[in-house]
């Protein structure tokens, strides 16, 4: 079973590599150029949707971002389809230079902190230096401040901290169309039984799909491989997502069957919903950019 | 011009110093911890056949009343007590006790924004209401 599971996701790396293969002549025609094209705007915000893009914050800018997940639609009217609730994710991520991002994150989910790490490795170009894709490493700690359940036992720092790395690859096929697969390890310190894993290795695949200058259609998904003898029930995080630019501004509107913003939490899976039982919430980022140059 | 070099020289190495350092603190501090093992204690000291009211008091004092006390039900708790016995004998019998504990669909899953209880705590609770809530 896990075997076959490996061969599908190294045919799906496949296919993304073949379908780069295509771009070749357009890549001899420019070969001949001088300078380097870098591919800019890959995807317009740091977030695809849930998990991050393979974007950086630029040198010396901030980017203030508040996130709202609301209820599930399937609460019905008297809970106004879920938007009476909300779980909140407020972030700051700086720019150090062009290439390093750091950020710090609180998210009402569990009362969690969260410190995170970007680095882009790869930056998709083409004439004289050849790449035909952006890689970004993404790492984080989130530490949630919620009380223990139980105070009488012994309860250590250690336990409330999950470690999230992800690999971000992401190749703008042209214009409109941008992919990108997003090989992760998870790490949580502590797990309730000895079936739920702490160490959870999962695939996301997201794309980007321009409609307009200003508007875009986003999809993520994430497969994370738990042990099937695990009593909890996990739920893989999918979403569909629209993105509007306006000046200054990013606002992405999404539908999810997470209401988590972190991966350690939505990646992990133990608290999502099932689509299938209508457990979809609506959500919003909203992304401030501030400069100090 | 060569001081000049080995200036830039150094300042690189630092970079790489800095940058080697912050990649190594995201991958400290690992534990591999499961929660049956480390404290084997807590496991039976829930019996989900022991469900009388004192044992599913103490649940909702630890998981609930932070929101659902008196005294708070009205600010933070929507209006929901869950204090007295006659209370949480209300919202036991009409289902919405163990539809949110459960995350149950067409419910507000509970505790809010936090972990679901866990299996043992549930199917005690579940047993007191089967067996009629009793005042015990």
């Amino acid at each position: 079973m896990f075997t076959k599971k490996i061969l599908l996701i190294t045919s799906l790396l496949f296919i993304f590599i073949i379908s780069n293969a295509q771009d070749i002549d357009d890549l001899m025609n420019e070969a001949s150029n001088d300078v380097v094209n870098y591919t800019t705007a890959t995807f317009k915000s740091t977030r695809m949707i849930n998990g991050h893009s393979t974007e950086t914050v630029k040198k010396k800018h901030l980017d203030f971002r508040i996130s709202h997940r609301f209820g599930t639609v399937n609460t019905g009217i008297s809970n106004f389809f879920g938007i009476d609730q909300s779980t909140i994710h407020l972030a700051f991520d700086y720019g150090i230079n062009d290439r390093l991002t750091i950020g710090y994150g609180r998210s009402s989910y569990n009362k969690t902190y969260d410190l995170t790490l970007k680095y882009k490795l790869l930056q998709q170009s083409n004439g004289k230096k050849n790449m035909p894709i952006s890689m970004t490493y993404y790492g984080s700690i989130e530490a949630f401040s919620r009380p223990f359940a139980n105070t009488d036992r012994t309860n250590y720092f250690t336990s409330r901290l999950t470690f999230v790395n992800q690999f971000l690859i992401a190749r703008k096929f042209n214009e409109s169309l941008s992919l990108q697969l997003i090989p992760t390890i998870i790490h949580k310190n502590l797990t309730p039984t000895v079936f739920d894993m702490n160490d959870v290795f999962a695939i996301g695949i997201g794309g980007r799909y321009k409609l307009t200058n200003r508007m875009a259609l986003t999809a993520e998904y994430y497969y994370a491989y738990h042990s099937k003898r695990s009593i909890t029930e996990y739920n893989n995080p999918i979403s569909i997502g629209i993105d509007i630019e306006t000046g200054g501004h990013v606002f992405q509107i999404m539908l999810t069957n997470s209401s988590i913003m972190k991966e350690g939490g939505f990646i992990y899976g133990n608290d999502n919903g099932n689509i299938f039982n209508g457990d979809i919430h609506l959500g919003f980022n909203i992304s401030r950019m501030f400069s100090f140059n | 011009m060569p001081k000049k070099q080995n200036v830039q020289i150094k300042k690189i190495r630092m970079k790489k110093i800095i940058g080697i350092i912050l990649i190594a603190s995201f991958l400290n501090s690992c534990y591999y911890d499961k929660e049956e093992i480390l404290y084997p204690t807590t496991e039976s000291k829930c019996n989900a056949t022991n469900s009388d009211f004192t044992s599913v008091k103490i649940t909702i004092q630890e998981n609930c009343l932070s929101c659902h006390s008196n005294s708070s039900a009205s600010t933070i708790g929507g209006s929901i007590k869950l204090e007295d016995y006659a209370d949480v004998k209300n919202y036991a019998e009409n289902g919405k006790l163990l539809g949110t504990i459960k995350h149950e669909s067409a419910y507000s899953a509970m505790p809010k924004n936090g972990a679901k209880l866990n299996d043992c705590k549930i199917s005690q609770i579940e047993n007191w209401i089967n067996s009629g809530t009793p005042n015990n």
